[in-house]
């Protein structure tokens, strides 16, 4: 593919404490309009590289650049443009504890500055989508761990982001549930051409894009294909 | 429900800051008022050998308020009660005027000696009669009220400080998360803190309407002058209505000192 790259990774090492380094001097590249899965056991630091790409963890040597943004030396003000272009699926959701099921997918919109109308429209289109209609003006903790994450779903894809970062987007759904989720994913990046990052335990059979692979295991990266 | 109890907790010390301040306010007013009053009690005595004017005093201290020219058939009659035996009418002639001088505001014990001394220089003025002592009881009482009330603003002042602080901290918690949840989808600052903004906005207009409702019922039932034992002097309902403004506009910046405590604090989250 000759598609240019959204990011790349130059012997990037991650690390909350200097000398214990979660992921060590690795180096790889994820092109525009890639399917990524990234696999891995637990305490791999795969949730650490996803928030790499956030901007919640700064590289502590070697170089990370996010759509053309170098993460090392980020500033609050780009950093905040940045995140208006990914949509991101957190481990254990984060959504606003205090905002109805409709204002946590709105959050996005609003953000991006869309009239009351669009905002209102594409919520209710992808409420609708994860199948949580009806739920609309449920506060999260109404909801179950599944119906919790279907929101975070709906709220990462609302703003049709360029890049796509999941973390386990599936993990506590049942197998329909797993494959709608999937199915939505695989739509974005077909439709749209959005780059999709996803963390999970196990690369779901039968998909129908074609996907790299990372897998992570003591701190270093190794792309299987 | 939830946001009911947030806005409760920033509400009482909120309350409690302007409650402070219209206490000052009213209890500052009224020992103004109270001065007057006690000043125009005082009056000092002056004896002079040629009739004096008011505008004579004037131009040598124009702190004198007005004077009353003491009838001396008075201190005739008297000196006829100790039946001293003189020629009455001669003496009348003969005797120098007596002046009750009345002063703008009280003079401190200073200023009330140069006044005498001042007095003491005009032509024709024998004696000058202060009555230091009377008026020192008085000058001291009313610094003694003055002090205390000012002591009594500050401690309240104080507390009601710690408490908004304490208040900051329950407020950078319970809104910390959401913020950094919005952070991680980029909203900019101003949105971040539009939540803040709003609910302090709506918080200081409920404060300053519940205080102006418990002053216009303390004043209207008479609490606090019967408190403070001057029920002959009033309060203006009016005047109170006028100071809200003036609280409004200190809840309201109290509040955004605490949103820019609170920001800089997200600023810290977003940059990790
Ligand atoms: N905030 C933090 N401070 C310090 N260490 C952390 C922090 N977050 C994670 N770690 C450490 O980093 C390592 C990797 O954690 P991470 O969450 O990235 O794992 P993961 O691969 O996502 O695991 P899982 O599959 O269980 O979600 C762990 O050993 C963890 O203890
Ligand atoms: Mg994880």
């Amino acid at each position: 593919m000759g598609s240019k790259s959204v990011i790349i990774a130059k012997d990037l090492t991650l690390a909350y404490k200097p000398n214990v380094p979660i992921i060590r001097e690795s180096s790889f590249r994820i092109r525009s309009g890639e399917f990524v899965f990234i696999t891995g056991p637990s305490g791999s630091g795969k949730s650490t590289l996803l928030k790499s790409f956030y901007g919640e963890l700064r590289p502590q040597s070697g170089a990370l650049q996010i759509g053309g943004v170098m993460m090392e030396q980020i500033k609050p003000a780009k950093l905040a443009f940045l995140r208006k272009y990914l949509g991101i699926i957190f481990q254990d959701y984060k959504l606003i504890k205090e905002w109805t099921v409709k204002k946590n997918v709105m959050l996005p919109l609003l953000i991006a500055g869309y009239s009351k109308d669009v905002c209102e429209a594409q919520t209710a289109r992808l409420l609708k989508h994860v199948r949580l209609q009806g739920k609309e003006d449920y506060y999260p903790l109404e909801l179950s761990g599944g119906e919790q994450q279907r929101v975070a779903m709906a709220r990462a894809l609302a703003h049709n982001p360029v890049i796509i970062l999941a973390d386990e987007p599936t993990g506590n759904l049942d197998e329909y549930s797993s494959r709608v989720i999937w199915g939505l994913l695989e739509g974005a990046n077909e439709q749209l051409r959005t780059t999709v990052v996803v963390v999970t335990h196990s690369i779901p059979p039968n998909l129908e894009v074609p996907y790299k692979h990372f897998y992570i295991e003591e701190g270093k990266i190794y792309e299987i294909s | 429900m939830k946001s009911l109890k947030n806005h409760i907790s920033l509400i009482i010390p909120l309350f409690a800051i302007l409650f402070a301040v219209e206490f000052y306010l009213i209890i500052d007013r009224l020992i103004a008022d109270y001065e007057v009053r006690l000043s125009s009690d005082y009056s000092i005595v002056v004896v002079s050998k040629k009739p004096l004017t008011l505008e004579e005093l004037k131009v040598v201290d124009p702190g004198i308020q007005s004077m009353k020219e003491i009838d001396s058939t008075l201190i005739i009659n008297r000196l006829k009660e100790n039946s001293i035996s003189v020629n009455y009418e001669e003496l009348k002639e003969y005797l120098p005027h007596f002046y009750r001088v009345y002063l703008e505001t009280l003079p401190s014990s200073q200023q009330l000696e140069e006044l005498r001394e001042k007095l003491s220089k005009v032509d024709g003025i024998e004696r000058v009669e202060t009555f230091r002592k009377t008026h020192r009881k008085i000058y001291h009482f009313l610094l003694f009220v003055k002090n205390i009330s000012k002591l009594f603003l500050f401690i309240i002042f104080v507390t009601s400080v710690m408490l908004v602080f304490k208040q900051i901290e329950v407020w950078n918690l319970e809104h910390q998360e959401r913020m950094y949840i919005m952070a991680l989808f980029g909203a900019p600052l101003w949105m971040r803190n539009a939540i803040l903004v709003k609910l302090s906005i709506i918080d200081t207009t409920v404060s300053t309407i519940l205080v102006y409702i418990t002053y216009s019922y303390l004043i209207s039932s008479g609490s606090i002058v019967k408190l403070l034992g001057i029920e002959d002097l009033s309060i203006d309902p009016a005047q109170i209505a006028g100071d809200m403004l003036w609280l409004f506009g200190i809840g309201l910046f109290i509040s955004m000192v605490n949103i820019i405590i609170v920001s800089s604090r997200q600023y810290r989250i977003a940059t990790v």
